[in-house]
């Protein structure tokens, strides 16, 4: 895995694809687990967001850092940031894993695998599933990629810890009264 | 902070910006819903309303109309309150749904509007009417629109000014 660097984000020696720290996601539409058509853009709105590509429901290792995701969604829905997980599953499966989960954020199918091929995040040791390689990236509202993690093995993931560290170097960024007010 | 007003009326809804006749779900009348886009309080039983969720042209609808007891309140940021939140976005989202307000501190109730017959089952287990009481209605065309669902995982409003599911600072 090459050290990519770019712009003024983290450096991150886990590029993935098409996503390097400095670079935008584009902004793409994708059906949600309810059938709606999002845009991406609307979906970060003006808050700090976490864009999770993940394999399927079917991963253990995906189930494992859901449990992550999940520890970070309780401090997340006080924090104004969002969380975006986009798979290559139907809506309908989406919406059962979602459930399941006990997730309060978006997941987003990719099925026709669109996303995944501009990219280039398709796993090419999986050609049974031609899955999403686990990445996580987090963005602000311009969709700027501030870190990116590559998620193939496992320990590659970021903890609930390196998040909140890059959802607090965002906001800092972006909220103009992120040094408190005192007298 | 929202301008948009809304409350269910027994007489015409003077001055109002959109308004439709509601009914309750076995066909009685029940008023006629309201909406206003103005700083003042329109009429007493007003409430604050997230303006998005209100649409002239918006076509007939089911809602759960919760509503605070006369002289009842509650802390926007009760447990309750924050519970019932979580619960919206758990489960499967309405065409809409905000919370109601009078004042920047209390939650005085909450508006969820479906279309689809087999979504109107959902609304008697509106998470909001295990706090208030709820009540059913079939709303003509003419008030109500769609909100596209939250992103989530957030439930803190966007400044204690703007109900919730409003997500964006003004």
């Amino acid at each position: 895995m090459s050290d990519r660097r770019a712009g003024d984000g983290v450096v991150s020696p886990d590029a993935v694809g098409e996503l390097a720290v400095g670079g935008q996601v584009p902004n793409f539409e994708l059906l949600d687990h309810a059938g709606n058509r999002r845009r991406l853009s609307q979906l970060v709105g003006g808050d700090p967001t976490v864009l999770h590509f993940y394999r399927g429901w079917w991963c253990p290792k995906e189930q494992a850092f859901f449990r992550r995701l999940l520890a970070l969604q309780d401090d997340a829905e006080v924090a104004y940031s969002r969380i975006l997980s986009v798979s290559v599953d139907s809506p309908e499966v989406n919406a059962a894993f979602r459930a399941g989960l006990g997730a309060r954020w978006t997941f987003l199918s990719d099925a026709d695998r669109q996303v995944q091929t501009q990219l280039r995040l398709r796993e090419t040791t999986d050609t049974l599933n031609d899955p999403y390689v686990p990445a996580v990236v987090v963005i602000g509202p311009d969709l700027r990629i501030h870190a990116v993690y590559n998620g193939y093995w496992y320990w590659g993931r970021p903890t609930v810890d390196e998040l909140v560290k890059n959802l607090r170097e965002i906001s800092r960024a972006l909220r103009p009264d992120w040094e408190a007010p005192t007298p | 902070m929202s301008r948009c007003w809304l409350a269910l009326v027994d007489g015409p809804a003077h001055g109002a910006d959109a308004a439709a006749p509601a009914r309750t779900l076995d066909g009685q009348p029940a008023g006629t819903l309201a909406a206003w886009n103005r700083a003042a309080k329109p009429v007493r039983e007003a409430v604050r309303v997230d303006g998005r969720l209100i649409d002239p042209r918006g076509s007939a609808a089911w809602i759960s109309l919760v509503l605070a007891p006369s002289g009842v309140r509650l802390a926007f940021d009760d447990l309750a309150v924050q519970y019932a939140r979580r619960l919206v976005l758990l489960h499967p989202f309405a065409a809409a749904v905000s919370t109601l307000l009078r004042d920047d501190s209390h939650f005085e109730g909450a508006i969820t509007v479906v279309r689809c017959a087999e979504h109107r089952q959902r609304l008697r287990d509106d998470p909001f009417a295990r706090i208030f009481p709820s009540r059913l209605l079939a709303v003509q065309a003419g008030i109500l629109g769609a909100l596209p669902p939250p992103t989530g995982p957030t439930i803190e409003r966007y400044g204690s000014a703007n109900p919730w599911p409003w997500d964006q600072f003004d």
